[in-house]
């Protein structure tokens, strides 16, 4: 390696190896992140700019903020952090070793105490280790320059915590990544009776019957039409080749070969009486529609839009009520004609509409939809354990707290030593403070020589 | 009034009279406030539990289903964890703050009470009775992290502004808090100290805030209330052992709601805006967590990250399902 390229790598490993630059990272992610929340994802681009001033509208199009979380700037802040995480892991977190046994200035330690005890030094020392022991500190003895030192070390395992919660992540981040390699997912809305393929398994899906459920309440601030409950009825046919039936319902989904479908959505398919001059269109009289398809009127420039279904309309004001259940339905239906709108109507179910040309349509008869996501992500196992490592690894740094105790026992007089004893953490002094205060103090008292050792 | 609207009545009550007892515990440190105090906040928080109960146990539906229940487990759960800590460490200095925020939050709560519904069919899971309590409690450690990080702040900006005005000398300054060091057995986590046997910790209580100390030493009543808090490197430490619960608890909140939507909707991370804010929130507090393994960024810094942190608790609890609408608006 050159020169050049050697202190290149050096400079990489010190900027990248930085718990600073990591949190400069963790910052610009997170603000990535809160983009996302605000800025509305994945609309189409002319609701920016109804919703922004235009130079804003074009700023977010152009930045990909409408669909941030999949755009280059949060997979590669992603990226970056995985790699400083991983710069800092081989660097700093696995090097980092039990802190030698050598002697210390025990009173240079923010953290220390100093006392007498009752006893001569060596049996102080002794009773010392003993207590100590006694409460979990595993005790090593050491000579330096005629002076035993006793070195406690306590939770010293907990010091691979940073590196497990680093790994949980690391482990996260590659299931993820398993999913956009070989998952996939879609979405697909099934008329009763109507079966479907799915592309990608060959799975065939049929609905034989969806149902909802909806109760209405009386709150303080009016009515409110609780939907409990929506199932669908299905039959499916997997690789095996034989078909079974299953039911879906929100929170339970059904899986097919290692596919999940879950329910997701429901709606109202329409058929429409199209007739002109009388005589009935076969062809666009038989097809059923969902929300938000349109068709056009042969032979005009006009288009119909089914806009949506309203399932009860209030029979004194003619609009469309808060209430859900089918009593009184209607249909708004849009038209426009060379792509300008004419406006919209609601016709209620059963009556005709003069669509214009000498077309007439009627809306005949709703058939339940019901929609369903299905996926397939293998890297499901692997985000679970990572999810659980992190979670250890959280756990194990903030409730472990590896720490080593210097401790060296003098004599200070005929049968009476002097302990002195100093504390090092991984996490400073501070947050020890309050345990070292406690233990010394028991140990102050714990050392003293009672009936049952004379 | 039916029991469950009584015990929050009783709940409210108690924090409101609660908070302005522990308040008059924080200016003046007078005992019998602080019992006062102390007992009604465990009043108020016994009171909101059983109602939790006696909600569940009449309606038979989960009672955390809505903002008015959440709220309520925020107050509730904000007020024990702070019970936990003023037991733990001796800080009942600060209840008056924690208090005075849980009946704000429950009172605001309140006014989304709409009745019992049932709950849509996505709520119908048990993953509602773990999820949710999970991700209120770790709101609450954050509520609790945030007030303590407010007292260091104040705490902190007291002493700049002490030392602009260079009350005294710095070696003066050093003579008087010593002195002073002696009548301040009210320093909660220092107790031991003064009950320490002969024990010569070397330290007294930590040489951070000279110029608040030379203040109180020559008789600024601001200075010696200051002085009778807990030092900086306390608060922050307690700071940082709220953010330690906080943080693990969010995270499992993460990650159980990620399996619930698994099961729910099909993907167990849709990027919704209520699981991206709660992953802010999430960066923010790792970001606290790293930047306090830095000695020179302990303190002020992460403070104020955790300030920013609760701000953010805030945004994605109620900022998120208020103004923004997305899967949790729970529609289906
Ligand atoms: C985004 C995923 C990450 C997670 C979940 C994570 C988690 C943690 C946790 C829980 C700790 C222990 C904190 C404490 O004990 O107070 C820690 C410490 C640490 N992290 Fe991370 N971390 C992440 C990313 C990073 C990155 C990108 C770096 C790169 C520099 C890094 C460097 C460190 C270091 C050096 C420590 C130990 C500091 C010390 O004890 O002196 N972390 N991390």
């Amino acid at each position: 390696m050159t020169l050049a390229l050697r202190s290149l790598y050096a400079e990489f490993v010190r900027t990248f190896g930085n718990v600073l630059f990591a949190v400069t990272l963790f910052v610009v992610w997170g603000l990535f992140t809160l983009i996302g929340v605000v800025v509305e994802q994945g609309e189409d681009p002319s609701l920016y700019f109804q919703s922004y001033a235009a130079p804003i509208a074009r700023a977010i199009l152009r930045l990909s903020f409408d669909n941030i979380y999949h755009s280059p700037w949060y997979v590669g802040i992603i990226a970056l952090i995985l790699l400083s995480l991983a710069v800092c892991t081989f660097k700093r977190v696995i090097p980092a070793r039990l802190p030698p046994l050598r002697p210390v200035s025990v009173e240079k330690i923010p953290l220390h105490a100093v006392f007498e005890a009752e006893g001569e030094a060596f049996d102080v020392r002794h009773r010392v280790g003993e207590f100590l022991a006694a409460r979990g500190w595993q005790m090593r003895e050491r000579l330096f320059g005629g002076v035993e030192w006793s070195f406690a070390d306590r939770h010293n395992w907990a010091r691979r915590g940073v590196l497990v919660a680093h790994a949980g992540f690391v482990i996260i981040a590659a299931g993820t990544t398993l999913y956009w390699a070989r998952g996939f997912s879609g979405e697909t809305a099934l008329l009763t009776g109507h079966t479907a393929e799915i592309p990608q398994t060959h799975a065939l899906i049929r609905l034989d019957n969806f149902a909802y459920k909806i109760t209405p309440i009386m709150t303080k601030s009016g009515m409110v039409y609780q939907p409990v409950d929506y199932v669908s009825h299905v039959t499916v046919v997997g690789k095996d080749g034989i078909p079974k039936h299953l039911t879906v319902r929100v929170n339970h989904p059904i899986d097919i070969d290692g596919t999940l479908y879950y329910q997701a959505s429901y709606g109202f398919g329409m058929q429409f009486l199209v007739s002109r001059q009388g005589e009935r269109n076969a062809e666009l009289s038989r097809r059923t529609l969902l929300e938000g398809d349109a068709f056009d009127l042969p032979g005009t420039q006009r288009t119909l839009v089914y806009e949506r279904f309203a399932p009860t309309v209030d029979k004194q004001s003619g609009m469309p009520t808060a209430d859900p259940r089918v009593s009184d339905p209607a249909v708004l239906l849009g038209a426009s004609e060379s792509g300008n709108s004419l406006g919209e109507a609601l016709v209620p179910l059963g009556s005709a509409v003069d669509a214009g040309g000498g077309w007439r349509v009627m809306p005949q008869r709703y058939v339940l939809y019901s929609g369903f996501q299905y996926r397939y992500d293998p890297g499901v196992p692997l985000v679970g354990i990572g999810a659980f490592v992190l979670l250890a690894g959280l756990v194990i740094s903030f409730y472990f707290l590896p720490a080593r105790l210097y401790v060296r026992v003098d004599e200070a007089g005929p049968g009476r030593a002097r302990v002195g004893a100093a504390a090092t953490t991984v996490k400073g002094y501070d947050v020890f403070a309050n345990e070292f205060e406690r233990l010394m103090i028991a140990l102050g008292r714990g050392i003293e020589p009672g009936p049952s050792r004379a | 009034m039916p029991l469950d609207e009584l015990l929050i009545a009783i709940a409210l009550c108690a924090y409101v009279v609660g908070a302005l007892a522990l308040l008059l515990y924080f200016f003046s440190r007078e005992t019998w406030a602080r019992n006062l105090g102390a007992a009604l906040a465990i009043l108020g928080c016994t009171a909101q539990f059983v109602q939790l109960v006696v909600r569940w146990e009449s309606t038979h539906v989960w009672p955390l289903l809505n903002l008015y229940g959440s709220l309520s487990l925020f107050a509730a759960m904000s007020v024990a964890i702070y019970i936990g800590f003023a037991f733990r460490y001796r800080i009942w200095f600060a209840g008056g703050f924690v208090l005075a925020l849980a009946a704000i939050f429950l009172a605001y709560g309140v006014t989304w009470y709409e009745g019992t519904m049932p709950p849509v069919p996505s709520l119908q899971s048990y993953w509602a009775k773990i999820h949710v309590p999970i991700v209120v409690s770790s709101y609450a450690a954050f509520l609790v992290s945030f007030v303590f990080s407010c007292v260091y702040l104040l705490k902190y900006y007291a002493e700049q502004s002490f030392s602009g005005r260079r009350v005294l000398a710095t070696a003066a300054a050093e003579a008087g808090y010593r002195s002073g060091a002696g009548e301040l057995s009210v320093n909660p986590m220092m107790g031991a100290v003064t009950d320490a046997g002969g024990i010569d910790f070397g330290r007294g209580i930590a040489r951070e805030t000279p110029a608040i100390a030379a203040a109180a030493s020559s008789g600024s009543p601001v200075a010696r209330w200051l002085l009778s808090l807990p030092t900086l490197a306390q608060l922050d430490v307690i700071t940082y052992r709220a953010v330690a619960i906080g943080l693990p608890l969010i995270s499992v909140g993460i990650i159980t709601g990620a399996m619930w939507a698994k099961e729910a909707w099909g993907a167990y991370w849709q990027w919704d805006p209520k699981e991206t804010a709660a992953l802010f929130s999430w960066i923010i507090y790792l970001a606290y967590m790293h930047l306090h393994t830095r000695h020179a960024w302990r303190g002020v810094r992460t403070s104020w990250v955790s300030v920013i942190g609760f701000l953010s608790i805030i945004f994605c609890y109620l900022g998120v399902n208020i103004w923004i609408s997305g899967l949790h608006s729970y529609k289906m």
